[in-house]
């Protein structure tokens, strides 16, 4: 049943912190990076499920509202007894939803880390709440959408991913339709379902960085998860289908707001077996980063837009490349549109230059290790990494495929990627009539 | 693993050095004494104008896009963290680059080129901000800042009162030669306080200090005398107008006149964590409002001016104040839930006024602090950031500080400063909200306020208290209605 590798890493590598894996018979992995960070640990579970799972009509949002239920206690630790826990231990707690995971994170003195393994065991295979509890965080959650709801991206995002997605989940926001998050009230009964599919041991792995000690870490995750019982659900997630033709679509913002524009590409799902992902975000640092031309020419010289910038995340299925810009005189929108869609087809025909090719590989290279400086920061880039491919190497592979990225790739891939019939492009414009500053 | 060095300056301006053996990244932090509160009458906005034109403009020998050619390789940050007393110049990069990076660094604070093209596009920046984003993009913030505007209004009015951004009339009236002005009264090495830390070369800090110490003028420019806030008689509302709001934001406080150099801050901390600790479910606000009622997404209270480092729940440090305030944020609710969530903070500040806090309680925050407070300087920059305020104080490491104090504080001592600080009615309220007028005669009438709620089920417990709440008279001092689009216009 237990299978450990001590997977320390060689210099040329970009993580350099040496790796522990136990893999459990019921699915469970724990993953542990040793960092120094004296008396400190962060300990994440990280669960490969987000809004990309919410394929049933009428339950968009639920995947993040679920992460706010484990939060509600257990029989053993409700939930004021167990923010007591936390509170005695001085420790930092949180969680996060996105479109593929839902991650739950404590940073905390090493000497707390018994008593963690136990409430987070605990909650994860014994949460328990009433109705009431469910119904009053479905009010937090409408509070949580409608402190963004203001923001005009909220707006153009909303727009963009239900113009770009026809069948699969992405087609909504992670934090779900305004209708459905309405209704949540009502689902109580749906939540203890969703609880029993996905909060399982195969979906979950836990993630520990900073100062611990392997055995007596992984004997106490052995003792507090080793009945967790596997599930076994599995959800079918409609793919979408090759877009075919441009699309368009455009938001009326009902207050003062500077015209947004962005331009959208389905790009590739992320994998570590096809250079594809680190191609086009080494080829979105070339061609829209800070020191592009195109971002030269319409920031700093021309200062026709406040700024532009280009790329995908790395997703389970098929993200969408966005080119994302903000207008400072609205007249200019088709002026930016036209400049911006000038650039595309250049960079499908000329190569990029080798000199700035080689600056970015640096750049990405020191961003990273700019990014991992504390155990909070090394284990949330782990976490990103395992929710997508449950594999603590992944780091490192993908960071040695950017390398291997030549100018022939970056061309390459705006040919393959940023064609007119994969594009959806979403304007959102202030309304007419809105009494807006000028 | 950290050693502190200390290089004469002068005065309390010494450069604080972080010797820390083995780590790869060095940081950088630059504190300008000046900032908002610096602007000259008329021109607000000028303070952030100038540091802008540092972090987003060119020096004497490169351009600014040859400035960002030279940082991408490096993927080295620089930036600027304006507020009222200080402007932070941040810097940080790999130890492998660090003579080319110091190079840029130096050059974009000793040798500005001010240059017409960078100053319009920061100029628009700012306007942009204060004309479209901050009306209309993010009324939590259009909240806070308006309270603010309220708290430092008076005869003449406080250089708190402005947002750091400016006014909308002071950024138009900007001219590259108030800029250059601006920059050379006060960017002098007597406001500068330099901070560095990292695995830094022997030799290094002493060459940086000696670098400008040589570069930058002399100046005897001294900080802006800051008046008394005004007490009130009642509660001041300002009811912003704004026609799109689905929601209502809340933000409301008093003037305190402590910070953390007094004795009385450390048991007010500990209350304040208490009350309303930032993003935990430790405050009784956020359990009362959120976790009970579901009225919105969170409740907090501060005892200084806060800013939130990112995504993370700790606060950004080198926002330091000579003057602070208490503040109470309450996340948009449901617009027919305001009065209720306004009434609601006012009730549970009251009863820890009124009842004070337990030993018991005392010793779960205190628990809570002393480890809880150790994260906030988990990196070497952000404690670099806390040694550097602990400077602007004139106090010990502030992180020590809060051990020390709270080892040997009683219940006595809580209870005490509360009352003496926290006892008010005078409170100054900010709600950005599309029914202002309903709800300003709402407030000013003392009308009964039952919340609205989305679902049955509340306990009996919460219905009762609720009732006390929909019905606690405020002693209204003044209630007004203000349209967004007249915001921070001068």
């Amino acid at each position: 049943m237990m299978q450990a590798v001590a997977a320390s890493s060689s210099g040329r590598e970009v993580f350099p912190y040496p790796i522990d894996v136990r893999d459990f018979g019921n699915g469970l992995k724990l993953v542990g990076v040793r960092f120094d960070s004296p008396g400190l640990v962060a300990y994440y579970s990280v669960v490969r499920v987000g809004s990309r799972h919410e394929v049933e009509k009428g339950r968009t949002g639920f995947a993040h509202f679920f992460e706010h239920m484990m939060f509600r206690g257990t029989e053993s630790y409700p939930e004021d007894r167990y923010n007591e826990v936390l509170r005695a231990m001085g420790a930092d707690s949180n969680a996060y939803t996105s479109v593929d995971r839902t991650v739950y994170h404590i940073l905390a003195s090493s000497r707390a880390l018994a008593t963690i393994v136990e409430i987070e065991s605990d909650r994860f295979q014994n949460l328990k709440y009433s109705k009431e509890q469910f119904q009053k965080e479905a009010g937090a959650v409408l509070g949580e959408y409608n402190k963004s709801a203001v923001n005009p991206f909220t707006g153009l995002f909303e727009k963009l991913q239900g113009a770009a997605y026809d069948v699969h989940p992405y087609k909504h926001t992670t934090i779900g339709f305004l209708e459905d998050i309405q209704a949540m009230p009502t689902m109580y009964e749906y939540s203890i379902e969703f609880f029993r599919r996905f909060y399982r041991p195969e979906y979950v792995t836990l993630l520990v960085v900073g100062d611990y000690d392997w055995a007596s870490l992984s004997e106490l995750v052995e003792r507090h998860y080793g009945g967790w019982v596997r599930g076994g659900h599995v959800v079918d997630i409609p793919q979408e289908p090759p877009q075919s033709a441009p699309r368009d679509a455009s938001v009326q913002w009902p207050a003062p707001t500077l015209p947004l524009l962005a331009l959208a590409y389905k790009g590739p799902a992320f994998s570590t077996e096809s250079a594809d992902m680190p191609g086009l975000d080494v080829l979105s640092q070339v061609h829209f980063g800070e020191t592009s031309p195109l971002y030269q020419s319409l920031v700093i010289e021309k200062q026709w837009v406040d700024f532009i910038s280009a790329g995908a995340t790395d997703q389970a299925d098929p993200p969408l490349f966005t080119i994302l810009t903000r207008v400072r005189e609205p007249e200019r929108l088709e002026e930016v549109r036209k400049a911006i869609l000038e650039e595309v087809e250049r960079i499908a025909k000329e190569l990029p230059d080798e000199k700035k090719l080689e600056a970015t590989k640096s750049h990405m290279k020191y961003d990273f290790l700019l990014r991992t400086d504390t155990a909070d920061s090394v284990a949330n880039t782990m976490a990103h990494y395992l929710s997508l491919t449950n594999d603590p190497t992944t780091v490192n592979k993908v960071y040695a495929l950017y390398d291997g990225v030549s100018a022939g790739d970056v061309r390459a891939l705006a040919q393959k990627y940023l064609g007119t019939e994969n594009r959806t492009s979403v304007t959102l414009v202030q309304a007419p009539g809105v009494g807006g500053q000028e | 693993m950290v050693l502190l060095a200390s290089l004469s300056l002068g005065a309390d301006r010494d450069p604080v050095i972080l010797q820390s053996p083995g780590n790869p990244l060095v940081s950088f932090r630059f504190v300008l004494h000046v900032g908002s509160a610096f602007d000259p009458p008329g021109k607000e906005g000028l303070a952030a104008l100038t540091a802008l034109m540092l972090s987003q403009g060119a020096t004497e020998e490169l351009s600014l896009t040859e400035v960002m050619e030279a940082l991408y390789p490096m993927a080295a940050d620089f930036s600027a963290q304006p507020d009222k007393e200080v402007t932070t110049f941040l810097g940080r990069a790999h130890r492998d680059h660090l003579e080319p990076y110091y190079s840029v660094f130096r050059d974009r604070l000793q040798r500005p080129r001010f240059d017409a093209q960078d100053f319009e596009r920061n100029k628009n920046e700012l306007l942009n901000y204060l004309t479209k984003s901050l009306p209309s993009a993010d009324d939590e913030e259009l909240g806070k800042k308006s309270l603010e505007w309220q708290l430092y209004s008076g005869h003449p009015d406080h250089p708190y009162r402005h947002p750091v951004q400016g006014t909308v009339a002071g950024v138009r009236s900007l001219t590259l030669d108030d800029v250059k002005a601006f920059y050379r009264e006060h960017y002098t090495i007597e406001n500068l306080q330099i901070g560095i830390a990292g695995d830094l070369p022997e030799g290094f800090a002493d060459r940086v200090v000696e670098d400008f110490e040589k570069a930058l003028p002399s100046g005897s420019a001294s900080a802006p005398t800051l008046p008394k806030p005004a007490s009130g008689k009642g509660l001041e509302v300002t009811v912003v107008e704004k026609p799109t709001a689905g929601t209502t934001a809340i933000s409301l406080g008093i003037p305190l006149e402590i910070s953390r150099g007094d004795e009385d801050f450390y048991p007010l901390l500990v209350a304040n964590t208490y009350l309303g600790d930032h993003r935990t479910f430790n405050g009784v606000l956020m359990n009362e409002l959120r976790a009970k009622r579901g009225l919105n997404y969170g409740d907090y209270s501060y005892i200084e001016a806060f800013r939130q480092d990112g995504g993370s729940t700790f606060a950004l440090p080198n926002v330091p104040r000579r003057q602070q305030m208490f503040t109470v944020w309450i996340r948009p609710v449901a617009p027919e839930n305001a009065h209720f969530a306004l009434r609601g903070a006012i009730f549970y500040l009251r009863r820890l006024v009124d009842r004070g806090m337990t030993a018991e309680e005392l010793q779960a925050m205190r628990e809570y602090l002393t480890s809880y407070s150790k994260l906030w300087v988990q990196s070497l920059d952000r404690r670099l950031g806390y040694q550097l305020d602990s400077r602007f104080y004139g106090t010990g490491f502030y992180i020590d500080e809060i051990e020390n104090r709270l080892a040997t504080m009683t219940v006595d001592d809580v209870n005490r400063a509360v009352k003496k600080h926290l006892d008010r009615w005078d409170f100054r309220v900010a709600m950005v909200a599309s029914n202002a007028p309903n709800l300003a005669s709402a407030v000013e009438e003392n009308r009964r306020s039952p919340a609205t709620y989305q679902t049955s089920g509340a306990s009996e417990e919460v219905l009762a208290e609720d009732r006390e709440i929909e019905n606690l008279v405020l002693p209204i001092d003044s209630v007004r209605v203000v349209p967004v689009a007249e915001s921070f216009q001068k």
